[in-house]
């Protein structure tokens, strides 16, 4: 009891305190909105432009999430290729290096040129590239960590490779492809934000990095921080929500879901 | 022996791809319905001939053969390890080979049913494997084994890792099963009163490479018991065992 009462209650307070210094400091040295909004001027902010930026974070979280059922889906389907051939394996895990340490940024110009018409479709692959290799790398390797006694079993019992990839490979590497999906969800949100802001949406269809953007360029810093809060606030909730997708697809009988020893 | 033998090797030899000769002309033939031990210090190889009799490795040189045809399709497998998988209930665990074999679930379940209540598992059906004691996982796992009616099987060292009355429960209950059943039992261990306990033959192996030694038949009646365990003729048995053993460590 007092540890769960800790758990939420020590990191409140030291966001409260944060909260208080950061008033305080504001008032204190009389900082002018545009170098440094109060807190209270944040909530204002948010609570004025609220509806208006909650549109844009639809546009966000829309190419967010396309990306990372994108990445789970053609991830985990190039994890099971990989896990079938060995060959396959080596000749192609390199690039999906390679794609994933090339910085986004770099890549981000030469896709949107080449999908030039489509916006949706070229921030969506951009955000693709950052959040699909968690899910490639872990589940990769999630089909390769299946008990080598029970891959013995499946041998004995004439298994055949199907049989072996659905009852063994498969729900091996499910907790690894979990915490792929984990990673790749708050990724698949960076990489939407940051193909933005080098892609730029125009007209009506914009998300909230542009609205970052146009905030910084007219120095309304308050609707600013109120624009990062709720992506802050979005990446937390599809953290939570993968979390608890997680828990509730192994949590019986995984260690990593368990709760612990009483 | 004049039966046949239900598996016999000839002259089998396991050199490791490092250049390492873990077994070197292993020449032994098991009777049907028999029970027989190997027994051998760590390390001596007796896992890796326990692998090649069930076809999970290739010898280098020499030769597994099956007495009946089919039996290499009917082999029940335990391992050290109770080696269960950890996401399916323990009733979908002992199901796997029958699953594999194709079957449908409605189609065993009464077949499940019995082996789980030969084991002493009932009730336990919907429980997954880490709500289990190490000495009940070892029996979903055993329970697995024999799901499918094995004429041999086979156990390698499956209770080493329990306490003592658990151990001696499982070894009564896989007598009980055996004298039962019928099926052939080739069991792995390292230790002498296990072996003696369970056996009608034990075989000796000594280390580096992995050589039978000695071929010892056990002259104590079944069906045995706990009552056995402190009986002087089965302290005898050990002693004589456990001297070649000492003989096959030095």
């Amino acid at each position: 009891m007092s540890e769960r009462l800790l758990r939420i209650g020590a990191p409140l307070a030291v966001g409260l305190l944060f909260l208080l210094g950061w008033e305080a400091l504001v008032r204190l040295e009389q900082l002018p909105p545009y170098v440094l909004p109060g807190p209270i001027r944040v909530a204002e902010a948010l609570w004025q432009d609220g509806p208006s930026l909650l549109g844009s974070l639809l546009v966000t979280l829309r190419i967010t999430l396309a990306a990372l059922a994108a990445a789970v889906i053609l991830g985990g389907a190039l994890a099971i290729l990989f896990a079938q051939s060995r060959l396959l394996e080596l000749s192609l895990f390199p690039y999906a290096v390679i794609l994933q340490v090339t910085p986004i940024v770099a890549i981000a110009p030469l896709i949107i040129i080449w999908l030039k018409d489509q916006v949706f479709l070229s921030l969506l692959v951009c955000a693709w590239i950052v959040a699909f290799f968690p899910v490639v790398a872990n589940t990769t390797l999630g089909l390769n960590s299946a008990d080598r006694n029970l891959v013995d079993l499946f041998r004995l019992y004439g298994a055949s490779r199907w049989q072996t990839l659905r009852y063994l490979r498969m729900p091996s590497a499910l907790p690894y492809f979990l915490t792929g999906v984990r990673i790749s969800g708050g990724l698949a949100l960076i990489g939407a934000v940051v193909a933005e802001f080098v892609a730029g949406t125009g007209g009506t269809d914009t998300g909230l990095a542009s609205r970052i953007l146009e905030a910084g360029y007219r120095l309304q810093m308050p609707r600013l921080f109120a624009a990062l809060l709720l992506l802050a606030a979005t990446g937390i909730g599809i953290f939570a929500v993968l979390s608890w997708l997680a828990r509730r697809l192994i949590g019986h009988w995984h260690e990593s879901a368990l709760p612990g020893e009483e | 022996m004049t039966e046949t033998p239900i598996v016999a090797l000839k002259g089998v030899e396991k050199r490791f791809r490092q250049g390492v000769l873990a077994l070197a002309g292993i020449d032994l033939a098991v009777a049907p319905g028999s029970f027989l031990s190997i027994l051998g210090p760590s390390g001596c190889g007796k896992s890796t001939l326990l692998r090649i009799i069930a076809g999970l490795a290739p010898p280098s040189a020499g030769l597994v053969q099956y007495g009946e045809s089919g039996v290499e399709r009917r082999l029940g497998f335990v391992f050290q390890e109770p080696t269960l998988m950890p996401w399916a209930s323990v009733w979908d665990n002992v199901y796997l080979p029958l699953r594999l074999a194709g079957q449908g679930r409605d189609a065993v379940a009464s077949r499940i049913a019995e082996t789980l209540a030969s084991l002493g598992l009932e009730g336990f059906e919907k429980a997954y494997p880490r709500e289990l004691s190490g000495g009940m996982r070892m029996r979903v796992s055993i329970a697995r084994a024999l799901v499918t009616e094995p004429r041999l099987l086979l156990l390698d060292e499956p209770f080493a890792a329990l306490d003592e009355l658990t151990r001696f429960r499982l070894n009564e209950d896989l007598l009980r099963l055996w004298q039962r059943h019928h099926w052939t039992v080739i069991f792995v261990t390292h230790s002498v009163f296990e072996s003696v306990f369970l056996s009608s033959r034990i075989v000796v192996m000594t280390p580096r490479p992995g050589r039978l030694l000695a071929d010892l038949p056990i002259a104590l009646d079944y069906p045995r018991d706990a009552a056995l365990r402190t009986a002087p003729r089965y302290v005898e048995e050990c002693q004589r065992v456990s001297r070649v053993l000492s003989e096959a460590a030095a």
